[in-house]
């Protein structure tokens, strides 16, 4: 069952000088349950093409579809309420709340969203336990390792349920050993939830463990693999 | 979700503690000295008024149609039997108090000076200028002087004292003991043995009976004591010659100096005889129930109607035109000083916000990537620069409040030559404090409207945020 579709997608910044196509008719689809990297080398429209993906930033040229809904076609509200219901983030500098707990963190999607506090309160404590910081629920951002807030943010982006994760160079700035327990605790939670991750990275570890490596170079797909189940291509 | 808004709002507000403190800090200080100033600025134009209008004007004067523009004795009215009925039929108009005032030169001995004269009726005063009790009760002669030094309880640094304050008269024992700086511990002991010796007897003056009160300055000027007498001349009713000489019963300090220094009071009928004027009257003031501005201006509309045009009815606006145009002068020179200080503080303010904007840019994208509507995020960001002007303000007015209360209590008196310069300019010495009021409402107003200001740069930086920029921040 196809989530998401991307037709002809083409992003082009003018700045005064010259023009830049950092996304150059990109054309992919992606199932429910995918666990997918977008890898290239440093300009080659992979972060583009996730922000163009996760609502954030809006293609030249072409459409990208979610579940059927064309994102071009919702005004900024609209497209704000999408991107809390539908797509979770989990950003390269983690990005959390500082002035909130680990908790507080989780759970603020859902407040967003008013779910009630025991619905609330359920859902967050599963997502700590599955990230395997329950313990350190009521800690600041500031109180944690790096390590631990990216996976905060991982348990932030699920909160909602959305219909696909974006990632963009998650393990970027944690050390391999927190890395390595990252891209587990996110495996499983694909494995086990279904839940689609889209990544996009340089890291060779993510590469490893995705089932999908779609590769970018001058913002055009050079390849798309899918690895067999043993993890050969 | 309100009190979550509230509460994020709450913790990012002491994000940065120091800068915040800093900012609230500057609001509180500024919210302080205005209010503060205010109270003064307020409460010393009260004590001004009130001295100009209780002493002299009245808040309403009834007089005849010409006289405020050409005061002369010929400008007079009868005081006919139905005009007090008249008058006091009106429910804010609690009692009638003749005036009969004109001016004349007073002589004693070889000294002549212009002074004012004014006929009142002793017991209908006392609802209003209460002369009476501006009769000097203590006066520090010579001979006083000497006998207090000779008591052995006073202490040196009163006989000190004593040397400077020389010749000064006193209504009353509390501004004596300030001047003697005598603390209310010792008081007990010194006051009684102070007052015997600087006790100054009066005698009053009443209808019927011939006989003065001057002025304090003017007592000392044209050198009067009580029992001394004072010839006054001047120009009757229908140019006939005025001229009387009347003995010193008693002296009066007036607040107004400028009143102190040339005010003669002699009973109503007797000033009536002195200016061959009948039983006409230049002037008459009301006692009223209520004398705040929109009464006064209420029961001068009613008395115009009643009066129909035979005589005059002037507010104490109208009769202290000067000095409502100079305190009114005064106090814009004042609201600028404050606003002044505010656009200083704002520009603290401003800078502040302005920091937190650009440190929090990044933070803003990723609130709305992940899926906060902007304007929830605006209304977290407002509440975060209100509750800082709140911090400020609320903590301005508690710590000013004290103050207030206490200067209201105790208004702060002047001193030695400080004093005499202010008497000089016309001031009673005192600074009085105002009550909580209307200039409370406006620093709220004031900051309001500065946090107002300064929240159009990070409400535009969120309306107009790009989240793919912000998250490159």
């Amino acid at each position: 069952m196809k989530i998401l579709e991307i037709k002809n997608v083409h992003k082009i910044y003018n700045s005064s000088e010259v023009q830049v196509h950092a996304v150059n008719g990109v054309n992919l689809d992606f199932e429910k349950g995918e666990f997918s990297a977008i890898v290239g080398p440093s300009g080659s429209g992979k972060t583009t093409l996730l922000n163009m993906i996760g609502g954030l930033d809006s293609p030249t040229e072409g459409e990208i579809r979610v579940d059927q809904t064309n994102l071009a076609g919702l005004k900024s509200s609209r497209l704000i309420d999408f991107r809390m219901r539908h797509i979770g983030f989990v950003f390269q500098s983690y990005n959390l709340i500082p002035v909130l707990t680990a908790k507080e963190n989780v759970e603020f999607i859902m407040n967003l969203q008013k779910w009630n506090k025991r619905e609330r309160d359920k859902r967050t404590y599963e997502l700590l336990e599955a990230v395997g910081l329950k313990d350190r629920a009521h800690s600041r951002p500031s109180k944690l390792s790096g390590g631990q807030q990216q996976r905060i943010a991982v348990a932030r982006a699920l909160a909602s349920k959305p219909k696909f994760v974006l990632a963009d160079e998650p393990t970027a700035n944690l050390d391999t050993k927190s890395s390595e327990n990252l891209l587990n605790i996110m495996e499983e939670l694909n494995r086990e939830e279904g839940i689609t991750f889209i990544f996009s990275t340089h890291d060779q570890r993510v590469m490893k463990k995705a089932r999908r490596v779609i590769t970018l170079e001058d913002g055009r797909v050079i390849s798309d693999e899918w690895k067999k189940k043993n993890g050969s291509s | 979700m309100i009190e979550k808004n509230m509460t994020l709002a709450w913790r990012n507000l002491w994000r940065n503690r120091r800068r915040t403190l800093i900012t609230a800090a500057s609001v509180f200080f500024a919210v302080l000295f205005a209010v503060v100033m205010r109270s003064l600025q307020l409460g010393s134009y009260g004590t001004m008024f009130r001295n100009a209008i209780e002493s002299y004007s009245g808040y309403i004067q009834i007089q005849q149609e010409d006289y405020w523009e050409n005061k002369t004795v010929d400008n007079t009215f009868p005081y006919e039997p139905g005009l007090r009925e008249q008058l006091t039929s009106d429910k804010n108009v609690l009692e009638t108090i003749p005036r009969f005032e004109s001016f004349a030169l007073a002589s004693s001995g070889p000294t002549t000076r212009g002074v004012m004269v004014m006929g009142i009726h002793p017991e209908k005063e006392q609802h209003l200028s209460k002369v009476s009790e501006k009769l000097v009760k203590y006066r520090l002669t010579p001979d006083a002087v000497q006998a207090i030094r000779a008591e052995p309880q006073i202490p040196d640094k009163v006989k000190e004292l004593l040397d400077l304050y020389e010749s000064h008269s006193y209504t009353g024992t509390k501004r004596l003991q300030l001047d003697l700086k005598i603390d209310d511990d010792d008081a007990e002991d010194l006051m009684p043995v102070i007052l015997q010796h600087a006790r100054f007897d009066n005698g009053h003056i009443q209808l019927g009976e011939p006989g003065a009160w001057v002025g304090e300055k003017l007592s000392r000027y044209l050198g009067l004591e009580i029992g001394d007498s004072i010839v006054l001349i001047g120009q009757g009713y229908h140019a006939s010659t005025a001229a009387g000489k009347y003995a010193i019963r008693g002296i009066v300090k007036m607040p107004l100096p400028d009143i102190d220094n040339r005010i003669v009071y002699l009973p109503l009928d007797v000033c009536q005889d002195l200016y061959n004027a009948g039983d006409n009257l230049t002037a008459i003031s009301l006692h009223v129930d209520d004398n705040g501005d929109k009464a006064v201006s209420a029961t001068v509309s009613r008395l115009e109607k009643v009066l129909a045009g035979q005589l005059r009815v002037l507010d104490w606006k109208e009769m202290n035109e000067v000095l409502v145009s100079q305190l009114d002068a005064d106090n814009k020179s004042g609201m600028i000083m404050i606003g002044i200080l505010y656009l200083v503080i704002a520009f603290g303010v401003f800078g502040t916000v302005l920091m937190m904007t650009a440190e929090r840019r990044r933070e803003f994208g990723v609130l709305v990537a992940i899926g906060m509507q902007k304007r929830k995020l605006a209304s977290i960001v407002t509440s975060e620069i209100f509750m800082m002007g709140l911090l400020g303000i609320l903590g301005g007015c508690m710590a000013a409040l004290p103050i207030i209360l206490y200067g209201m209590e105790h208004p702060i008196v002047f001193k030695g030559e400080f004093a005499r310069i202010w008497e000089d300019y016309g001031f009673e010495p005192v600074m009085s404090f105002q009550g909580i009021d209307t200039y409370f409402l406006w620093q709220v107003v004031i900051v309001a409207v500065m946090v107002v200001i300064a929240l159009g740069h990070p409400l535009s930086k969120i309306f107009r945020l790009k989240v793919v920029n912000a998250l490159r921040a």
